[in-house]
C-alpha cells in the first residue's frame, strides 16, 4: 500500500522550517539513581523507550512530563539518553504497571518495550 | 508565543492558510483507512508495536495485545473523529485565514493525529536521523510527501512548544 494521494497532493507553505533539531544543552547523565536503586533491590520490570527518527525531541520531553509527571530536567535527560544512546529506561514497576506504561506510550506514538532485567 | 496557536479559554485557536487546512482535512480519512489495513503494514506496526521484545514472552504479548489494542485503536479513532469535527467547524476570515477553535479535549486529539500522521509518513518515506528535508530533489516523486511531512513537523513543533510552556520548567 502507498500513502493515499490526498496528503501528498498539497504543496503549501513558505514558512516551513527545514531544520527540525532543537537546541538542548544538558549533560548526558544516563543513569537515573532512583531507577538504579529500585532495580537493585526489587528487580522490577523496566520500560524502555527506543530512539526513532520521527518523534520530535520536544514531543518526547512533553510526553515524559505529561505521562510520568517528571521535571523538565529529568524528562530532558531521558530524552537525550534515548537520542544519543538509542534507548533509555523511563519507568519501572510491576509487570502490570509496566504493561500500562507501555500502552500509554504507544498511544502517544513513542516506541516503547518492557523487559525484566536478568 | 506561537504564531499558529493562541490560548482561548481552556482550549486553543489554531490559524491556518486554506491549503494547510486542506492538508489536515485529509488526515482523518487516511489514518482511518490505515487502521483498517494489513496489520503487517510497517506503518501499522510502527503505531501498534510489540510491548515485549523477548520471544519467550509471546504469550504475555498476546494477552497484552488483546487487552490494549482495542483501547489504543479506540483512542486513535476518537482523535481523528474529533479533528474531523473541529476542522469542519473552522471559519474563514476576509483575508482567507482559517480559524479552528480547539476545545480543551480537542488539543491532545490534534497532537495525537499530527504525530500519528508523521509516524506514518515517516515510515513510508523511510525517514532517518540523516534525512535532510532541505536536500530533497523537487523532481523526486516523493517530494510532495516530504513537504507535507515537513509541514506537519513544523505544526506539531509549534503545538508542543505551547504545551511545554505550560508545564513546570
Amino acid at each position: 500500500m502507498t500513502w493515499p494521494s490526498g496528503v501528498v497532493s498539497v504543496p503549501p507553505m513558505t514558512s516551513m522550517p527545514v531544520e527540525i533539531a532543537e537546541p538542548a544543552v544538558i549533560e548526558p547523565d544516563l543513569v537515573d539513581p532512583e531507577l538504579d536503586e529500585a532495580i537493585s533491590t526489587d528487580k522490577p520490570w523496566i520500560v524502555i523507550v527506543w530512539n526513532d527518527p520521527v518523534n520530535l525531541m520536544s514531543y518526547v520531553v512533553y510526553v515524559l512530563q505529561e505521562l510520568f509527571g517528571y521535571s523538565r530536567e529529568k524528562a530532558t535527560r531521558l530524552m537525550l539518553a534515548v537520542h544519543h544512546e538509542g534507548k533509555a529506561v523511563v519507568a519501572d514497576g510491576t509487570r502490570e504497571q509496566c504493561e500500562g506504561h507501555v500502552g500509554r506510550l504507544h498511544g502517544r506514538g513513542l516506541w516503547a518495550t518492557m523487559e525484566h532485567p536478568a | 508565543m506561537s504564531r499558529r496557536f493562541v490560548r482561548k479559554g481552556a482550549g486553543l485557536r489554531l490559524t491556518l492558510a486554506e491549503d494547510e487546512r486542506d492538508l489536515l482535512v485529509h488526515l482523518p480519512d487516511e489514518l482511518r483507512t490505515l487502521y483498517r489495513s494489513d496489520p503487517d503494514d510497517p506503518a501499522v506496526q510502527r503505531l501498534f508495536p510489540r510491548a515485549y521484545l523477548d520471544p519467550t514472552e509471546d504469550e504475555a504479548e498476546a494477552v497484552w495485545r488483546a487487552l490494549q489494542h482495542p483501547e489504543l485503536l479506540r483512542q486513535r479513532i476518537d482523535a481523528i473523529d474529533r479533528l474531523a469535527m473541529v476542522l469542519a467547524d473552522g471559519t474563514v476570515d476576509r483575508k482567507g485565514r482559517v480559524h479552528v477553535d480547539l476545545a480543551e479535549d480537542d488539543v491532545p486529539a490534534l497532537l495525537r493525529v499530527l504525530n500519528d500522521a508523521r509516524l506514518t509518513l515517516g515510515t513510508r518515506l523511510e525517514v532517518t536521523d540523516e534525512t535532510d528535508l532541505a536536500a530533497i530533489d523537487p523532481d523526486d516523486p516523493r517530494a510532495p510527501a516530504f513537504i507535507a511531512y515537513g509541514w506537519l513537523t513544523y505544526l506539531e513543533g509549534e503545538l508542543v512548544e505551547v504545551l511545554l510552556g505550560e508545564l513546570p520548567g
